[in-house]
């Protein structure tokens, strides 16, 4: 059945209805998978890697390049923009033909699922792994009449690490066959990969060709917000500046940019009274997404507890106090607990509902504790710090 | 208790109590059915703004299309389940979104790796590769085969709606693959997805790998329950009232009043004052409700604040102390040892034989009790040990004979002080020994 099963997601009844108000249409255009045609704030990554793989293709030869970045710096989307460039150069008739093949190593269920991947790609075989990876040795290893060159993204590299790295040397070592006429743009997160897992034979085959895509400052992000938004008047410039320099100073993920800007104009659209057609997003909303996304909700959730609960994060820390540890022993949080409550007039718990109080803590990762087999023995630490629960519950009282 | 069927079967074989019985028997279904949270409770309390948005997201993916991703996050019974299947509903109504949303639902307790979640995936979109129930292909066909049915939809395929329950266990599968696939079917121009997940870790985040991380949208919805003690009454009132259409509408009335009252009584109160100083969420109420539903039957027709008085003692009871009142005298005599021994050397670790010792001083001079055998008192050591009142320090397998191996006691001091006032026929010299360790 599955042989010649066609995969589809059913169609839908009705068509999607078409984005009417402004803010409905910058949405549209804000999300990620909305990639533009030319990537803004990348042409010199662009250029290296388009020249790279224009050369060897006009040469006819092979080789590796290895691209390493942060996540959401645009890597898997500019080599896709070069290969597509390529690919209009090839059918203006400026290129030889060239077959271009994907593999990711986090949609692949084990390593050696690659070897599969990529056949069923360049000839629409389907085979076991092993089977796959004698046929594609013998057809980049051996003279062949085939005359195109294959151009490979590997994304995830570092997931195709096995304990023997036989499928990182095999893809590495095709290029250098004289007839393989194979590139390979191995994308990764970190710099100094092949130097850290990666063996000195597999890490020789790589090469030195290595290019690595830095954070986005604040500027750029800036630009690839306004360049979405062009010919769009939705949103206020601080208030994109705002987001830019935010993200910028936290991780420069262009993804994250993005989504702010998004969640922007759905608090404008649900905090706006009327219906007005145009609305601009500006700084305060900006500020409402960054505050939603960013902040820590772990005080919150101190206030929200019941009294008791409260009470006990209290004895927790007048018992680190005591102890002048980070961790204490339930029983003696246990007494700790009960003298707070006398002090209090509130009615002591029993060991346990205590223990109860304790589990849910637990669960919510206010707390850590250990498994409850151990009973008034069991440790308990805080995953808070011990100044955020003083601040919370002060606030509360002083109210 | 036989007196009390006695007379059930008195009042079911007289005619006129059959009519009345009749609505009492829909009410205690009904009620049961609320707090046994079978069904969604009559209304939801909060979470308006929480709402709206989960609303908003998963129309728009059903409208316009769009692909998102948010994570559910509040703490275990606050209703994070009941606040998206309400969402659901409502949109459900909509026949536009009910033709076009596909609803697919995984549990990360029941899908416990990716092999599985994938077979249910394919199986609840009912894709080619399902026939019936069955799932063909391996683990990396499937994945493959459900990557290429994403890849292919595109604005013209249903948006699809996968709710993802105790989301945190799905962060523990292998290289988090599908949470890395699902994201990024999300960000990208495929078939339009939404992915929810709901868990109760609030640093949930941090579990996700960079690349995950990064593709998730960071869009967190937070659920506390910021209620104050007038609203837990209110909550209160609407989980035990009738709604208005009821068969009866005068019974409903008298029952409705009676729960007014209730709210108002003095011991009522009080009851949920303690409930709530201990626990703020909604699912402790039904919880506490529990006991009192239930023993509404013919003969009790009405609940009384009695009846709560009861359930919140059945609810409150120190297990260990109701533990220990089912031991025999000579198990309860080990205890005291145990206690004393803790006591005297500040929780240094002890075994049986100091055990055995401290029991003799006690048994023989201090008491006109039989001073049992070592072998008896072994057995009743070990029944000690069976019942987790008492823990050994090395693992199972050690070598260290039986009488040698270290141990601590798991029971609190003031546990076994509450334990002897309420044991049934104790020795007054078991107790006096209780309370000072000098013999």
């Amino acid at each position: 059945v599955a042989e010649t099963a066609t995969p589809t997601i059913p169609g839908r009844c009705k068509p999607l209805s078409s984005p009417t108000s402004i803010l409905e249409e910058a949405r549209a255009r804000l999300h990620v998978s909305a990639v533009p045609d030319s990537l803004p704030c990348r042409d010199k990554e662009f250029d290296d890697i388009y020249s790279f793989v224009e050369s060897k293709i006009l040469d006819g030869t092979g080789g590796c390049m290895y691209i390493s970045g942060v996540p959401g710096t645009g890597k898997t989307a500019t080599v896709r923009e070069v290969t597509r460039a390529l690919q209009q150069a090839c059918d203006d008739g400026e290129l030889p033909y060239f077959k271009y093949i994907e593999i990711n190593g986090m949609k692949l269920t084990e390593p050696r699922q690659a070897y599969v991947q990529i056949l069923k790609q360049l000839t629409k075989q389907k085979a076991t792994p092993d089977h796959a990876a004698d046929l594609l040795n013998k057809q980049f290893t051996t003279r062949g009449p085939r005359k195109e060159t294959v151009v490979l993204l590997a994304d995830e590299l570092d997931l195709l690490w096995t304990r023997k790295q036989d499928v990182m040397y095999n893809i590495f070592d095709w290029p250098s066959h004289p007839h393989a006429r194979l590139v390979v743009l191995a994308v990764a997160n970190t710099m100094d990969l092949p130097e850290r897992i990666m063996m000195k034979r597999v890490s020789s085959r790589l090469g030195l060709t290595r290019m690595t895509f830095q954070p986005y400052t604040f500027r750029q992000l800036q630009e690839i917000v306004v360049s979405r938004m062009k010919s769009l008047k939705a949103f206020d410039d601080d208030a994109i500046q705002l987001a830019a320099r935010k993200v910028a100073a936290v991780s420069g993920d262009a993804r994250r940019a993005l989504d702010i800007c998004r969640r922007a104009t759905e608090i404008t659209e649900t905090m706006s009274p009327s219906k007005k057609a145009n609305i601009l997003v500006s700084t305060c909303h900006v500020d409402a997404a960054l505050q939603e996304m960013f902040s820590s909700p772990k005080i919150v959730a101190i206030r929200s507890c019941a009294i008791q609960e409260k009470l006990f994060l209290r004895a927790i820390v007048a018992e680190f106090h005591r102890t002048g540890l980070e961790e204490a022993e339930f029983a003696k949080l246990y007494s700790q607990h009960i003298s707070l409550c006398r002090f209090d007039d509130l009615q002591p718990p029993s060991t346990s509902e205590l223990a109860g109080m304790c589990s849910r803590l637990g669960s919510i990762r206010l707390l850590l504790v250990e498994h409850g087999r151990n009973d008034l023995f069991m440790r308990v630490r805080l995953n808070v710090s011990q100044d955020d629960i003083l601040y919370a519950l002060k606030e509360k009282s002083g109210v | 208790m036989k007196q009390k069927q006695m007379k059930s079967k008195k009042s079911t074989v007289s005619g006129d109590s059959l009519m009345e019985q009749l609505p009492l028997q829909k009410t205690c279904d009904l009620l049961r059915h609320r707090v046994s949270q079978l069904s969604t409770p009559p209304q939801i309390h909060g979470y308006d703004q929480e709402r709206r948005q989960l609303l908003d997201l998963i129309r728009r993916t059903g409208t316009t299309g769009e692909s998102n991703s948010a994570l559910l996050i509040g703490p275990r019974g606050c209703g994070k389940s009941m606040l998206v299947e309400n969402v659901v509903e409502e949109l459900m109504l909509d026949k536009e979104i009910r033709d076009n949303l596909l609803h697919v639902r995984l549990n990360g307790l029941l899908q416990t790796d990716d092999k599985i979640a994938l077979k249910e995936i394919t199986r609840q979109l009912q894709l080619e590769n399902t026939v019936g129930t069955k799932v063909f292909g391996s683990f990396a066909e499937t994945l493959q085969f459900l990557l290429d049915a994403l890849k292919s939809g595109s604005h013209s395929s249903k948006p699809i709606l996968f709710v993802l329950d105790e989301f945190d266990l799905f962060a523990h599968h292998k290289n988090q693959t599908l949470l890395y696939n699902l994201f990024d079917v999300a960000q990208s121009a495929q078939a339009p997805v939404c992915v929810l997940g709901l868990t109760c870790r609030l640093d949930v985040v941090e579990l996700l790998e960079k690349r995950v991380k990064s593709r998730f949208s960071h869009r967190q919805i937070h659920l506390f329950n910021n209620i104050t003690l007038g609203d837990y009454t209110q909550l209160f009132i609407s989980y035990l009232s009738l709604p208005d259409h009821f068969t009866d509408t005068k019974f409903v009335k008298t029952w409705n009043k009676h729960i007014q009252e209730l709210a108002s009584d003095q011991t009522v109160l009080g009851v949920l004052r303690r409930q709530f100083e201990f626990n703020k969420d909604v699912r402790s109420l039904q919880q506490l409700l529990m006991y009192p539903v239930c023993c509404v039957n013919e003969n009790h027709p009405l609940l009384l604040p009695a009846d709560f008085v009861d359930g919140m003692k059945i609810q409150t009871t120190d297990t260990k102390s109701a533990m220990l009142h089912g031991v025999s005298i000579l198990e309860l005599c080990l205890i005291i040892a145990m206690k004393h021994l803790t006591e005297i050397y500040d929780g240094e670790l002890f075994n049986f034989e100091m055990v055995y010792s401290e029991y003799r001083k006690f048994a023989q001079k201090r008491s006109s009790m039989q001073v049992y055998e070592k072998a008896v008192v072994l057995k009743a050591f070990e029944h000690l040990i069976a019942l987790e009142l008492v823990k050994t320090m090395d693992g199972s397998g050690s070598r260290v004979q039986k009488e040698y191996r270290l141990l601590l006691l798991l029971v609190h001091p003031s546990q076994i002080l509450d334990a002897l006032q309420k044991y049934p026929n104790c020795p007054t010299e078991v107790k006096q020994w209780a309370q000072c360790s000098v013999i």
